[in-house]
C-alpha cells in the first residue's frame, strides 16, 4: 500500500525461507505441504511448523531438512533426490473423522490413485507416482507419508477445530519418525 | 449424422473448464468452452496498491508463467511513469525470460501434449514406456527453473523484478554455473525439435489472423510492436483500438475479438510465422531441419514451434548468461507521477497486455489484464467448429481425445483467463 513496501520486498530477497537451495549434509526431509487458505488442507503445513517449535533440537540437526511448501508439483523429485529418507506431511481424505492421524508406508503410498485436480494435474500422488516410475531407487529412498484427516477445505477457512487438536498428536509422530530414520 | 461429445473435465490443462460439443446432421450445432472457474478478481485487488506491489501481485496470477505477468505489469507502469530501464537491466529482464519460456515450453511440449500424440494417457503411462524421454523433460524444465531461482530467488513467483528493474543484481556465479546445464539443454532441445518432427499430427489447416510482438532486432518477447498478419503494425499503447473483449455469459473469462469481429490467434504459431527472421542462427537451423512450411496452420504442431522457440531460448540464455556482468544501479530511482501507461509481453502461451492508471502517490486507480488465454479462446471454438465434420466421422472415443487434443495443443490456461476443463461432445 505504500512505498515502504520497497525494502520490505527487498529484506524478502535476503532472508526468505522459500528459497530453493538444499541444506548441506541433508539426509532426512521433511515436507509439509498443503493450501493455507483452504481451511484443512493446511494440516501439513502446520504441523511440520509445529514440530519445528516443540523440537528445534531435532529439526536443527544439520542432516535434517524441514520444508513447508504450498504447492509442491514436480519439484518434489528434486527434493527427494537429495535425501536418503523423507517424511512427508499432508492432508488427506478418506471416511476417517476430522484430525486422524494415519500414518502410510511407501507401500501404502504407492496405492494412491493419481486424480489430482492441482494445476496442470499434477500433485502429491501423480509426482511420487512418477518418482516410482522413473527413479524406482530413489523410490526406495525411506519414504513415509503423515496424513491428517481434513474436515473442512472451504477456501479462505482456518483449521477446523478438529484438525487444530490434532496437531500436536501430528508433531509427536514427525519426532517418532526423524528419529527412527536418524537411528537407521 | 448426429453426436455428441461431452468432457466435463479435461486433464492436463491449468485452470477449471468443460468442453461441449454437439453435432447435428454431420455439422457442429453447438460448441461451447465452458470456463467455470470462478473469477478471481485481480484487477480489482489491484487498485489502490502502491506500484512496486503490482508486479508480486500479477505474478500470482500463474504459476507457469509468473514472469510474464510482472514483465508486462513493469513495461506498463514505466510507460506510464515515462521511464525507460537501462540496457543490463533489459538484458537480465531477457534472460530471465529465458528461463520462464524454458520450464513452461518443456513442461507442455513432453509432460502435457507429448501424452496425446503417441497415445498415452498422461505422461505418468508415457514415463513407464518411455523413462528417458521423461527425464529429459523434467531436466529440461528444471533449467529454466533454475534460472528463476538464480535471478528471483525462486522457481515460481520470484520476486526480484520491481519497477525500474530489480531490487538487486543476482550474484554472477550460480548463472555462470548454469552454462554446462545450459549447454546440455542447447543440444536437447535440438534433438527434441528432430523427435517433436517425427510425431503423428492431426490434420487440420486453419486460416489464421497471426498477432504477435515483433521487434526488428530480436525475436520478439519485450517492447517492439503489435503485429498482425493481415498487416497491421501497432505500437503497444494503441493495443485496444484494434483488439476488445467482451463477455460471453456461459464463460467466467472474457473472450477476445479483434476489431472487426474475427477471431485471432496468439501465442508460439503466430510468434514462428511472424517471428522467425529473427530466430538466433541455432533456432533457424532446427527450424530448417524440422522440415516445416512457414506459415504454418496446424494448431496441433504448435508443439514443433515450441521446440523451436526451445532452441532460441536456450541459445539466447547462454548469450545473456556469458554476457552477464551488473553494471550500474540495479534499478532506476522513480518520480512519481500521476498517468497511464500499457505494457505487453509475448508470455510462452501469447501475447499478454497491461493498461494501469495511477495517481500521483503512484498507487492503481484502474488496471485491465488481457491474458494470452482469453484471447485465444474464440479461436479454439473456432478450430473446433473446423474440426467437428472430422469428428462425426471417428469412434466416440477418438473423437474425444481427438477434441480434447486439440484444447490442450493451446496450452490454454484457464486460470489466467479468469479464469479446468470439462468436455462433452453431443451427437443428436
Amino acid at each position: 500500500m505504500s512505498p515502504e513496501g520497497i525494502p520490505a520486498i527487498v529484506a524478502g530477497m535476503e532472508t526468505c525461507p522459500t528459497f530453493e537451495q538444499g541444506k548441506t549434509g541433508m539426509k532426512i526431509i521433511v515436507i509439509g505441504t498443503g493450501q493455507s487458505l483452504r481451511g484443512d488442507d493446511a494440516a501439513g503445513l502446520e504441523a511440520v511448523r509445529l514440530w519445528r517449535e516443540m523440537y528445534p533440537q531435532t529439526a536443527n540437526r544439520p542432516e535434517v531438512w524441514a520444508k513447508t511448501v504450498e504447492l509442491i508439483g514436480l519439484g518434489l523429485l528434486d527434493l527427494l533426490a537429495e535425501a536418503e529418507a523423507a517424511i512427508i506431511v499432508d492432508a488427506v481424505h478418506s471416511s476417517a473423522p476430522a484430525g486422524t492421524i494415519h500414518r502410510l508406508s511407501p507401500e501404502q503410498v504407492s496405492a494412491f490413485t493419481p486424480d489430482s485436480q492441482f494445476a496442470h494435474g499434477w500433485g502429491l500422488a501423480e509426482t511420487l507416482a512418477l518418482c516410482r516410475t522413473l527413479y524406482s531407487s530413489r523410490a526406495e529412498c525411506r519414504l513415509t507419508l503423515i496424513g491428517i484427516e481434513a474436515g473442512q477445505v472451504e477456501m479462505g477457512a482456518g483449521l477446523s477445530l478438529e484438525v487444530g487438536a490434532a496437531l500436536p498428536a501430528a508433531a509427536r509422530l514427525i519426532e517418532e519418525e526423524v528419529q527412527q530414520k536418524l537411528a537407521g | 449424422m448426429n453426436k455428441t461429445i461431452e468432457v466435463p473435465a479435461l486433464a492436463r490443462v491449468e485452470g477449471e473448464g468443460g468442453l461441449y460439443i454437439g453435432i447435428k446432421d454431420g455439422q457442429a450445432a453447438e460448441i461451447r468452452l465452458d470456463i467455470y472457474e470462478p473469477p478471481r478478481f485481480f484487477e480489482g485487488f489491484l487498485v489502490g496498491r502502491y506500484l512496486q506491489e503490482v508486479p508480486d501481485i500479477t505474478a500470482r496470477i500463474c504459476g507457469i508463467c509468473p514472469v510474464a505477468y510482472q514483465m508486462s505489469s513493469v513495461y506498463a507502469l514505466e510507460n506510464a511513469l515515462g521511464v525507460t530501464v537501462t540496457p543490463p537491466v533489459r538484458a537480465l529482464r531477457r534472460l530471465m525470460y529465458c528461463g520462464e519460456y524454458i520450464e513452461s515450453h518443456a513442461l507442455h511440449i513432453y509432460l502435457l501434449q507429448a501424452p496425446d500424440l503417441l497415445g498415452h494417457e498422461s505422461a505418468l503411462s508415457l514415463a513407464a514406456v518411455a523413462p528417458e524421454v521423461v527425464k529429459t523433460a523434467l531436466r529440461l524444465k528444471k533449467i529454466g527453473n533454475q534460472i528463476l531461482i538464480a535471478i528471483g530467488g525462486r522457481s515460481v513467483h520470484p520476486v526480484n523484478v520491481c519497477v525500474g528493474g530489480f531490487y538487486r543484481w543476482p550474484d554472477s556465479e550460480p548463472l555462470k554455473k548454469l552454462l554446462s546445464d545450459l549447454e546440455w539443454g542447447l543440444e536437447a532441445a535440438r534433438e527434441c525439435v528432430r523427435w517433436a518432427a517425427t510425431l503423428p499430427y492431426p490434420e487440420l489447416e486453419v486460416d489464421y489472423e497471426f498477432v504477435a510482438l515483433n521487434h526488428p532486432h530480436e525475436y520478439g518477447v519485450i517492447e517492439g510492436v503489435i503485429w498482425s498478419s493481415k498487416g497491421r503494425k501497432l505500437p503497444i499503447a494503441e493495443y485496444e483500438k484494434a483488439y476488445i473483449e467482451s463477455h460471453v455469459k456461459r464463460s467466467n473469462a472474457l473472450h477476445s475479438h479483434a476489431v472487426d469481429g474475427n477471431s485471432y490467434l496468439v501465442g508460439p504459431i503466430s510468434r514462428l510465422n511472424l517471428n522467425h527472421e529473427q530466430f538466433l542462427p541455432q533456432a533457424r537451423v532446427a527450424l530448417k531441419e524440422s522440415g516445416l512450411k512457414l506459415p504454418l496452420r496446424n494448431p496441433y504442431k504448435s508443439l514443433i514451434a515450441r521446440a523451436v522457440e526451445l532452441v532460441h531460448f536456450y541459445a539466447e540464455a547462454i548469450q545473456l548468461v556469458r554476457a552477464y556482468q551488473p553494471e550500474g544501479a540495479a534499478h532506476l530511482e522513480l518520480k512519481l507521477k500521476a498517468g497511464e501507461g500499457a505494457g505487453a509481453t509475448e508470455a510462452p502461451r501469447g501475447l499478454l497486455y497491461h493498461r494501469y492508471q495511477i495517481d500521483e502517490q503512484g498507487c492503481v486507480l484502474f488496471a485491465k489484464i488481457t491474458p494470452p488465454t482469453a484471447q485465444n479462446l474464440p479461436r479454439i471454438e473456432a478450430d473446433l467448429y473446423a474440426l467437428a465434420p472430422q469428428l462425426v466421422a471417428m469412434p466416440q472415443e477418438a473423437a474425444t481425445l481427438t477434441a480434447e487434443h486439440l484444447v490442450r495443443s493451446y496450452d490454454p490456461c484457464i486460470s489466467c483467463a479468469t479464469h479446468f476443463l470439462k468436455l462433452k461432445i453431443e451427437v443428436k
